[in-house]
């Protein structure tokens, strides 16, 4: 082999070198992953979440209370923005050029790297026209979100309500439940209640975007994707019509009312106002809207039907009777002196206009709301026995409920009055005879109260949801309902007393609101308070024999029982049984006067902090004065006509 | 044509390169049809599309060109070496004064709707001079250093020429050619190797001072005991570790910080300080590459390459489109397909018996594997980022019409190798 033949070998050696060299490296990088650098997938593989439709809320006739919307969003991303296509731009989005430069001036001030949601809410077909051209519109990207869609005049809204963005600190804590910055979470009411059923599951499209940032196509045809799967439907025992006749009666007012069916608690409706419309979340809420929301005198996001702590007043009476009739404290026929006024120790306690009934039996009693005769029930009766039968009730705690937090109420026991008085006496304690003093009950409460007065003995376990449906294959699942629990006392006590409530509508101070044709029973309450006006009460229950629905109204500050709540709860009671409301006068002059003229008077104090406590947690709700529980409980009874016997006059 | 029956050489080229030159461009082709009919021409600019239809005309063209190289007589061809020479050192004179720019490099001059990039053929010139010169009658090889440095600075003008267009890959090739073409015409092999030796030092000296100066002195040592010459020694260790100490004070004190970042940064591109500025063609280019695993995302499928990631992805980082489009398979195919085109040019430049034909297979074998080493080795992250194309395969006419003339030229010299006597100087 000569020098030449040895050169050529070199030189051919060289080239081998070098190319398995490269060779080498090639492998490094394509079969080893040697470039270290996460690959291309990390980079030019975009999964994009597709958010699934959250479960829509039909109330018992199934009519669709809630579903979703989807929202059209428009993005700039000013940095990636070709100029030149402001004409197209705008051409597809039916705006002004100048309209375009502006948002695209906007966005800059922004932020120039992010997209920014320039045109929200435009239409489909635009959205569809600017989809269309987005390969030939660098810099501008689309989003299309769902929101919440209200269909009925009902708000429902502290029932339904509302869902929010999900906040940082909310974030942090379920970040492991697949929540991510931007989404929407149910924040109060069924929506946070049933947060993970209606959600549903997100699914995944996974896009191949270029280097800047837009997509291109979906990557290996959409084989990785995974569709989103749509929550559960709920299904609401809520009547929408009755809800929607209780909001508008209750204008002007503040207060709560709660309608079960009394033989399965079923929540027929569930007011509570103030309240505020729960469509205003699906926009972003703008910080003014949000705080006066907040801070509005009127606390229109406290839910009174269940956190709210009334003195039950008169309302109270049937529980009386009851405990008196099965601790045989007094029987059926057993009368009592009704006088005008009843002395413990060198106090006096009133009856109202200091009326004298003589003596009277206990359906009497309850016809004629006689404080005396009660008073002289509690005065027989331990505080213990009260206080335990109380509990019996469902009082003082918080009763099973689908939705939010709850105040349990305030039913004092001896260690209470120690706790707040040191030394008391019988008359620390005689005004809960009649539901006044020292304790308090919550709406919800008082209708299941009223639903165990009117199915003689059980108390249900209220609830809104019937069952949750599954949007595509149609599982049905239902809510585990603790089982009601039923009050130990005979029925025909209970018999006894429904006569006494029934008396009340038809001789009563119910008599004026009874509903056309259906016979009823119902018990007025006008609740002392230290906050002003009277707290206006009713409890009721229809129709008499067979009772369908048990309702509780309470409005705050709104006078006596008869005035402002009974007809509230009679013209839900008759809607809900009937459908419609009868076209008498009665009925009409009621409707006229809640929609026109009965109000919530301010509170004593108005504005002034320490005057919420009506809506605060119960154990400070009612008086620490003594002296207050000292002034005597004025309750409403037949003498106090109200307006509307006068009305009748003309 | 002439063609004598009497002539025993067959009047026809060597398919096996023909072959390989027509695999070479469709594989350049095929590439060429993802980036700019794929997804990613959507948004590239409306021109991109054209670019395939351009570099097709170039391909055509520049298989016309071989045609007529192939008809050309030798004779003409050496007649023509120095006069062909003459004309691209005028050019590249000429377009550093009226060059149009691009990218802050000056190598282009504008001829109607063409734009020539006349360092291309500057290579070509640069070629077939040194073989003139090198094959003349009196020259014995590059073993005479006249001769020698005559042809050294035949290259070295052209190759500063390019330098002042602000054009250092193309320079590259120019200064890498030196030692190639010296070695093939006979220079003495540890001459070659100190030749080599700085640029082999100044690379270790780019990723660790230590390993670059250990390179040194083991270089030194290694000459001085095949040697036995001081001087040799002498001359090893200042050019290894010069070079070295060079690298680190320019790194360290001349160049701007920004400068350094250029050089360094293909050791990590993905560093924080890189991956969005210098470091991304690289980032990207390894990330499409990477996608392409063994068998690659398929034909218009990539990622990385339809989602324009890799800038230049249609010239100095078309690999990155092959890599990740038919994966390592398609990788080493092209791979090989460049290999057998070498050293099939290495074996026809042997089989030419007169030192003209031979010299001038070395000097295309040795344009080419610097390109192909650069880019390459660019384009995977062994080299900094120096622009240079792949032969055949980058979009780019002039480049395109330059690297088929070498091979024309070889063909011609290889199919005529009869024509040219070993007696006849």
């Amino acid at each position: 082999m000569d020098e030449y033949e040895v050169r050529v070998r070199i030189y051919a050696a060289v080239v081998v070198v070098l190319f398995l060299i490269l060779g080498g490296r090639l492998a490094q990088i394509q079969l080893f992953n040697g470039a270290g650098d996460g690959g291309a997938a990390g980079n030019a593989v975009r999964e994009r979440p597709v958010e699934p439709a959250r479960g829509a809320i039909y109330d018992r006739d199934s009519t669709l209370l809630v579903d979703n919307q989807p929202t059209y969003t428009i993005m700039l991303t000013p940095r990636y923005f070709d100029r030149s296509k402001t004409g197209l731009l705008a051409d597809l989005m039916g705006v002004a050029d100048s309209t375009v430069t502006r948002k695209l001036e906007a966005a800059r001030a922004w932020n120039p790297f992010r997209p920014s949601r320039s045109f929200r809410k435009v239409s489909f077909d635009t959205f569809s026209r600017v989809q269309e051209h987005l390969y030939e519109l660098p810099g501008v990207s689309h989003e299309i979100e769902l929101r919440r869609r209200y269909h009925t005049a009902a708000r429902s809204a502290h029932a339904l309500g509302y869902v929010r963005e999900i906040s940082n600190q909310a974030l942090a804590q379920n970040r492991d439940d697949g929540y991510r910055a931007g989404d929407f979470i149910g924040k109060m009411g069924l929506e946070k209640a049933y947060e993970s059923a209606l959600r549903g599951k997100r699914g995944s499209e996974f896009v191949l975007v270029n280097v800047r940032g837009s997509e291109i196509k979906p990557y290996r045809n959409g084989q990785n994707d995974e569709p989103p799967e749509g929550g559960y439907d709920l299904h609401l025992a809520l009547d929408h019509e009755v809800q929607a006749l209780a909001e508008s009666l209750f204008v002007g007012k503040r207060g709560a009312a709660v309608a079960l069916d009394p033989d399965n608690g079923e929540i027929l409706s569930f007011v509570s106002e103030p309240s505020f419309d729960p469509s205003i979340f699906s926009r972003s809420v703008s910080g003014p809207v949000w705080d006066s929301l907040r801070t509005a005198p009127t606390d229109p996001l406290f839910n009174r039907a269940v956190r709210s702590g009334f003195p039950p007043g008169s309302t109270w009476k049937p529980f009386m009777s009851l405990v008196a009739l099965e601790e045989g404290l007094l029987t059926e026929n057993q009368r009592l002196d009704c006088p005008p006024t009843y002395r413990i120790g060198r106090r006096a306690f009133k009856n109202h206009q200091m009326k004298d009934e003589g003596r009277i039996t206990v359906e009497k009693a309850l016809e004629v709301s006689c404080n005396t005769f009660f008073y002289q029930l509690m005065d027989r009766m331990e505080l213990k026995t009260w206080h335990d039968w109380a509990r019996e009730f469902g009082f003082g705690q918080e009763i099973p409920l689908d939705i939010g937090e709850q105040a349990s109420g305030l039913i004092p026991d001896s260690s209470y009055y120690d706790r707040m008085y040191g030394r008391w006496t019988d008359g620390y304690t005689i005004n809960l005879g009649i539901g006044q003093g020292d304790m308090s009950v919550t709406p919800l409460q008082l209708a299941r109260y009223t639903a165990a007065l009117a199915n003689k003995g059980t108390l249900p376990s209220p609830h809104f949801v019937r069952k949750m449906v599954h949007p595509r294959t149609g599982e049905v699942r239902r809510p585990d309902l603790p089982p009601a629990e039923s009050i130990p006392i005979d029925s025909s006590s209970f018999e006894t007393v429904r006569e006494g409530m029934h008396r009340v509508m038809t001789d009563g101070t119910g008599q004026w609101v009874q509903i056309p044709d259906i016979p009823s029973a119902g018990k007025t309450g006008t609740a002392q308070n230290p906050h002003g006006e009277d707290h206006s009460l009713f409890i009721m229950f229809a129709p008499y024999d067979d009772p369908e629905i048990a309702i509780a109204v309470a409005v705050e500050n709104a006078g006596y029982g008869a005035t402002a709540a009974a007809p509230i709860a009679s013209l839900m009671a008759e809607k809900y049984l009937t459908g419609s409301i009868a076209d008498t006068w009665e009925r009409r002059y009621w409707k006229t006067q809640l929609r026109d003229s009965v109000r919530s008077a301010p509170p004593k104090g108005f504005g002034a902090p320490s005057d919420s406590s009506v809506t605060e947690p119960p154990s400070q709700a009612p008086s620490a004065d003594p002296l207050r529980t000292d002034a005597g409980a004025r309750t409403d009874s037949v003498g106090a006509a109200p307006p509307a016997s006068s009305a009748g006059r003309d | 044509m002439p063609s004598s029956p009497t002539r025993n050489w067959p009047p026809l080229p060597d398919p096996w390169t023909l072959l390989a030159w027509v695999a070479l461009v469709g594989v350049g082709l095929v590439a060429l049809y993802s980036t700019t009919h794929g997804p990613a021409a959507d948004y590239l600019g409306s021109g991109v599309r054209d670019n395939f239809y351009r570099q097709m005309v170039w391909a055509g063209v520049s298989a016309v060109g071989i045609a007529i190289a192939l008809l050309l007589p030798l004779r003409v061809l050496r007649q023509l070496a120095y006069p062909a020479y003459g004309v691209t050192i005028g050019l590249l004179l000429l377009t550093l004064f009226v060059g149009a720019e691009v990218k802050g490099t000056r190598a282009w001059l504008a001829l109607g709707p063409f734009r020539l990039q006349v360092s291309e053929l500057a290579k070509v010139g640069t070629v077939l001079a040194v073989a003139q010169l090198l094959s003349g009658r009196h020259t014995r090889g590059a073993s005479n250093l006249n001769f020698a440095l005559k042809a050294v600075a035949l290259i070295v003008v052209p190759g500063v020429l390019v330098i002042l267009q602000n054009d250092l890959g193309t320079a590259l090739v120019f200064f890498g050619l030196v030692p190639i073409m010296l070695f093939w015409a006979g220079l003495p092999l540890p001459v070659i190797a100190l030749m080599i030796s700085p640029a082999v030092a100044g690379y270790l000296a780019l990723l660790s001072v230590p390993v670059a100066l250990g390179f040194a002195s083991l270089f030194t040592a290694g000459l001085w005991w095949t040697s036995q010459r001081r001087y040799v020694a002498a001359l090893a260790a200042t050019f290894t570790g010069g070079v070295t100490a060079a690298v680190s004070l320019v790194l360290n004190k001349i160049l701007q910080p920004y400068q350094v970042d250029r050089l360094l940064s293909f050791t990590n591109p993905g560093a924080e300080q890189f991956r969005q500025g210098v470091g991304f063609n690289l980032v990207q280019s390894k990330a499409a590459i990477s996608s392409g695993g063994l068998w690659g995302q398929g034909f218009m499928q990539g990622t990385q390459t339809q989602g324009a990631y890799v800038p230049e992805q249609t010239t100095d980082f078309i690999f990155s489109v092959i890599g990740e489009e038919f994966g390592f398979v398609g990788s080493v195919v092209t791979l090989g397909l460049l290999a057998a085109l070498l050293l099939r040019l290495i074996t026809l430049g042997s089989d030419v018996k007169h030192p003209f034909g031979s010299i001038v297979a070395a000097g295309a074998v040795g344009v080419y594997l610097i390109h192909i080493f650069i880019n390459l080795g660019m384009v995977t992250g062994i080299l900094p980022v120096i622009g240079l194309p792949l032969p055949f395969i980058s979009y780019g006419g002039s480049a395109m019409l330059a690297h088929t003339a070498l091979l024309a030229l070889v063909l011609t010299t290889h199919m005529r190798r009869d024509d040219l006597s070993i007696y006849g100087y």
